[in-house]
């Protein structure tokens, strides 16, 4: 199961709402997205994108609403609430001091 | 927000699942066309969809759990299933529910007798503000003490309760108060002189009349009343309403009835008492001792209410300052106080033997519930693995490990629940009735005890919390064993006979196995042990004669008998006793032999100034003939000795192996407090005529002369009926004084206090090391059997190859017995371990005992060979083709 480009739970969450931070996307839409915004380096097992996304859902981070794709079919588009917002924004921040700092780590001789 | 919308969630669970549904087709959908404009065929790219999507059973089951209650209703499934699961194996529920409610009643039953001894808070409104106070002194401590050392005197009461910062009220009362109910039909009872503050501080209120005021202590013996206990009202006085303002005699002073308590309220200790009054009436409830004015004699124990929000931290640094200045009156002494939230068993001598106790008795019903427990886990075990093939379906569908594990667990936990349960309920019915019955049985002159056994929230807790941990130990490895398989072998039905020996299943059944039979043996031996030694202690030779002999006690200096009327009363009831029928000889003691009454006192060997502890005991000359105690050298005190109390002594023959090894004793001198020299005149063979199984001290006897005559008890030998002799004892007592209280009884039945103790321990150990051997029998038979039942098609593989049947019979039967062995050998090594302990705490056992360290491994190996024999033959003479074909 364990391979290159896996991922932990928490990063999971983040990933899904940097994805919606510029509007409403569908799950399909999500997992294109960080599979395309990664230059296909992350496989996100796709099926593990819906328990994340319902858990967000349930937090209060993601509004869910039923709307009709591209392709006319009825999909559930999820988009930021106002508290998913804050949480994207401490995520990142967070995120950023850690990578900083694992990456200072790694380069030191 | 989120636990709304799951309350939401659980009335729209269609609608949800629904959704759910559409948005998982609606992603395969859009990878398959994804897929499909990539340029692969349809059904690869629905395929390739499914692959990249993951398991779909799984995510959707992720999913749901997000939106419900999780665990509520996972586990109200689980229940559900499992409930059905044991309801269709009834067998199996049977044998696990009963031997889980064996091990947890014996558990819970023993924790709430140590519950409602030690533990319980006393039973006044609001317990946990009062808290008890003791003292341990170290260092240079020279003090009198009645009754306990711990206890303290009324000047220390006072300087406590005048100086204290942290309590909103403290009492004293002094617990070993004896007195006699005068009127038509004496009554001896237990009662308290208690502060006046007693029963406002305890927030008592009577039943009829009043509770002590302040009033009532405010000078020695200024004011005569009297409390009665509900109990005494009603048996003794006829529940006489107007009782309040009569007059009782007790101990002879005239005492006024001012209340009655309320029912149910018995006092602060474990005997109840009948009566309390004005600890300032000491002197003429006790006209022999006055302690009121003594600094420096404990006899109070003390109780504080603790003010609102003072801690128990608090308290004990504020009365440590008190100690302190208290200490400085006594140079080279430190008091160190006990403090801690005041419980029946409270004072630390009553707490250490409680919980010393208590701790044994625990780790051996601990050891019955292991047992148990190892049994309840072998039936699992076996039960998985016939449920193999539902498990490794279930886990080849996609149900996660963890998943199946719970589910299994809650299985077992609901096999504790139900065992837990019944056990619990059978162990509050039957204690109530046990502890009756052990009321009712304690020997004469054991002091009555109020003894609430009933469940409280601390046995409940104790129970679940046992309840649940037993669930989790005999579930959990065989939920993680039965949850680890190799799925192929295991959904096909294969995995049974050859390879089976090796799986991990039988290396953990045969563990278990092993552990079972080293923790039954370590708890049998040791309940062996235990009682040999007991009935070793119970039919020793205490080395006196018994036969014949009656016993008269009564105690003259409570009753008002100063020195003069007790020598006229003395002499006037020997004379009386002497004169009646089949009596033949009547002699006097201070403390009639294995009487529960001990007498001590320091003497110094010449040469020596350090003193050295004797038990002693004053008799008349004719003592030791009338008990069959030979003097081997020297004599018995003369007439002329006795008539002057001249300071004589005898000594028994280890006493002077001890003093003198090696040299003659008689002629040898001791002294005593008042600096006499008292001469040795003989030595009499030894015995055990103050502790039964234990060969008496350093002990010595003096003459009983007419100083002594106040504190003397009569021996009377008779050739006549008992009961005869008993009678006109307390004939001859009641008329020269009917107010007397004379106890009469035969000297044999001072050893049945000594035996019963023993005979409950007994008891007790025999009943745990039955139940441990029954469940352990249970064990090895079904595990054995089950274990040899289960190579049949191996055995019959054998067979066909041509193996000779007995080589495959010695084969199967060494290595279903290997685990017994090895759990026997375990276990007498443990033994050892716990015997040197055990027989540190209780005297007379021997750590090394034949029978119990042979006995119960041979029995317990016998029953394995059984278990396994039968089967074995069984399968060695089937017909090789029918074994084959055996599943």
């Amino acid at each position: 199961m364990e391979k290159d480009g896996d991922l932990m739970q928490g990063t999971l969450d983040m990933l899904v709402l940097k994805a919606l931070a510029r509007g409403a996307k569908h799950g399909y839409g999500v997992a294109e997205w960080i599979h395309d915004s990664s230059n296909d380096v992350l496989h996100v097992e796709e099926g593990a994108l819906y328990p994340a996304l319902h858990r967000l859902e349930l937090k209060g981070l993601l509004a869910a609403e039923w709307g009709t794709s591209e392709n006319n079919r009825r999909a559930k588009y999820y988009s930021l609430t106002a508290v998913g917002r804050k949480k994207l924004a401490e995520e990142t921040e967070y995120w950023r001091r850690m990578s900083g700092a694992i990456a200072r780590v790694m380069q030191t001789a | 927000m989120s636990y709304w919308m799951r309350v939401k969630a659980l009335f729209k669970r269609k609608q949800l699942d629904h959704d759910l549904e559409e948005e998982l087709a609606f992603h395969l959908a859009m990878r398959e066309a994804k897929n499909r404009e990539r340029g692969q065929g349809r059904d690869e790219a629905r395929y390739a969809a499914r692959r990249q999507f993951g398991n779909v059973m799984r995510i959707k089951e992720a999913c749901r759990e997000a939106w419900s209650f999780v665990s509520l209703e996972t586990t109200w499934r689980d229940l559900r299933y499992g409930a059905r699961a044991l309801a269709r194996n009834p067998g199996f529920t049977a044998v696990a529910v009963l031997a889980t409610a064996l091990g947890i009643g014996v558990n819970t039953g023993i924790f709430s007798v140590m519950n409602g001894v030690a533990l319980k808070l006393l039973p006044v409104p609001s317990a946990q503000q009062i808290v008890s106070v003791d003292q341990i002194f170290h260092g240079n401590v020279r003090r009198n003490v009645e009754g306990e050392p711990g206890l303290f005197s009324y000047t220390e009461y006072k300087n406590y309760q005048a100086n204290n910062h942290v309590f909103s009220g403290l009492l004293a009362y002094a617990p070993f108060l004896e007195a006699t109910l005068g009127g038509e039909d004496p009554k001896q009872l237990m009662g308290a002189e208690t502060s006046c503050n007693f029963f406002d501080l305890l927030g008592e209120r009577p039943a009829l009349g009043r509770v002590f005021v302040e009033e009532d202590c405010r000078a020695p013996e200024a004011s005569a009343v009297v409390v009665l206990s509900e109990d005494l009202w009603r048996t003794r006085f006829g529940a006489d309403r107007l009782i309040v303002g009569k007059s009782v005699s007790l101990n002879r002073a005239k005492f006024l009835v001012i209340g009655v308590a309320a029912a149910g309220f018995h006092g602060l200790d474990p005997w109840p008492s009948a009566f309390w009054a004005p600890v300032t009436m000491q002197k003429a409830l006790e006209p022999q001792r006055d302690v009121l004015a003594e600094d420096n004699t404990g006899w109070l124990a003390m109780l504080g209410r603790m003010r609102p929000g003072a801690s128990l931290e608090e308290v004990r640094a504020d009365l440590g300052v008190i100690a302190g200045r208290i200490d400085q009156q006594h140079p080279g002494r430190a008091t160190t106080l006990v403090i801690h939230r005041a419980t029946f068993m409270g004072r630390p001598e009553e707490r250490s033997i409680a919980f010393g106790v208590g701790a044994v008795v625990l780790a051996a019903v601990g050891l019955v519930l292991l047992i148990a427990c190892a049994n309840v886990a072998n039936l699992l075990l076996a039960r998985a693995s016939a449920r193999q093939k539902e498990i490794a379906i279930r886990l080849s569908i996609g149900g996660s490990r963890w998943r199946i594990a719970r589910q299994l667990l809650t299985e077992s936990l609901l096999v504790a629940f139900l065992g837990g349960t019944l056990g619990s309920l059978l162990a509050f019915w039957s204690l109530e009735g046990i502890a009756r019955y052990v009321l009712t049985h304690l020997p004469h002159g054991a002091p009555e005890l109020i003894w609430n056994v009933s469940p409280d929230l601390h046995v409940w807790a104790y129970s679940m919390a046992l309840t649940a941990l037993t669930g989790i130990v005999f579930g959990l490895a065989p939920a993680l064993h039965a949850t680890r398989q190799d799925l192929s072998t295991a959904a096909k039905g294969e995995g049974v006979g050859l390879m089976r020996k090796a799986a991990g299943g039988g290396m953990l059944r045969n563990t278990l196995v092993g552990m079972q039979v080293a923790v039954c043996m370590v708890l049998l031996i040791g309940a062996g042990l235990l009682m040999r030694g007991l009935y070793y202690a119970q039919t020793a030779d205490p080395g006196f004669e018994m036969k014949g002999i009656t016993q008269a006690r009564f105690d003259l200096p409570s009753q008002g008998y100063n020195l003069e009327k007790a020598r006229a009363f003395q002499r006037d009831l020997m004379a009386r006793v002497a004169a009646l029928p089949g009596v033949d000889e009547v002699e006097q003691a201070r403390v009639t032999p294995l009487g529960h009454q001990w007498e001590g006192t320091g003497l110094t060997l010449a040469g020596e100034t350090q003193e050295r502890g004797f038990e002693f005991n004053v008799v008349t000359p004719g003592f030791f003939a009338m008990l069959g105690m030979p003097i081997v050298r020297g004599r018995t005190f003369t007439e002329s000795e006795t008539r002057s109390d001249a300071p004589v002594l005898v000594v028994t023959e280890s006493t002077a192996r001890r003093l003198w090894p090696g040299q003659e004793a008689i002629g040898k001198t001791l002294r005593n407090d008042e600096k006499t020299q008292c001469p040795v005149v003989g030595v009499v063979r030894d015995s055990q005529a103050s502790h039964l199984g234990k060969t008496d001290g350093l002990f010595f006897y003096t003459p009983a002369g007419p100083a002594a005559q106040d504190r003397l008890q009569l021996l009377v030998h008779s050739k006549g009926g008992d009961a005869a002799t008993a009678n006109g004892i307390r004939e001859a007592a009641r008329a020269l004084d009917a107010d007397l209280i004379v106890d009469v009884t035969k000297l044999e039945d001072n050893l049945e206090a000594w035996r019963t103790p023993s005979r409950i321990v007994a008891a007790l150990s025999g009943v745990l090391g039955a139940l441990a051997l029954l469940l352990a029998s249970i064990g090895v038979h079904g595990v054995v059997s089950y274990g040899v039942s289960q190579r049949i098609r191996e055995v019959g593989i054998r067979m066909a190859l041509g193996a000779d049947g007995r080589d495959v019979m010695k084969l199967v039967l060494r290595q279903a017995l290997r685990p017994v062995v090895i759990g026997a050998i375990v276990g007498v090594i443990g033994c050892a371990a716990v015997s040197q302990v055990l027989s540190n705490i209780l005297y007379g056992m021997g750590s090394h005992d034949p029978v119990a360290f042979v006995g119960v491994p041979l029995f317990l190996l016998g029953i394995a060979f059984l278990a396994s024999y039968i089967p074995a033959r069984r399968a060695v003479r089937v017909d090789p083709v029918v074994a084959l074909r055996y599943e």
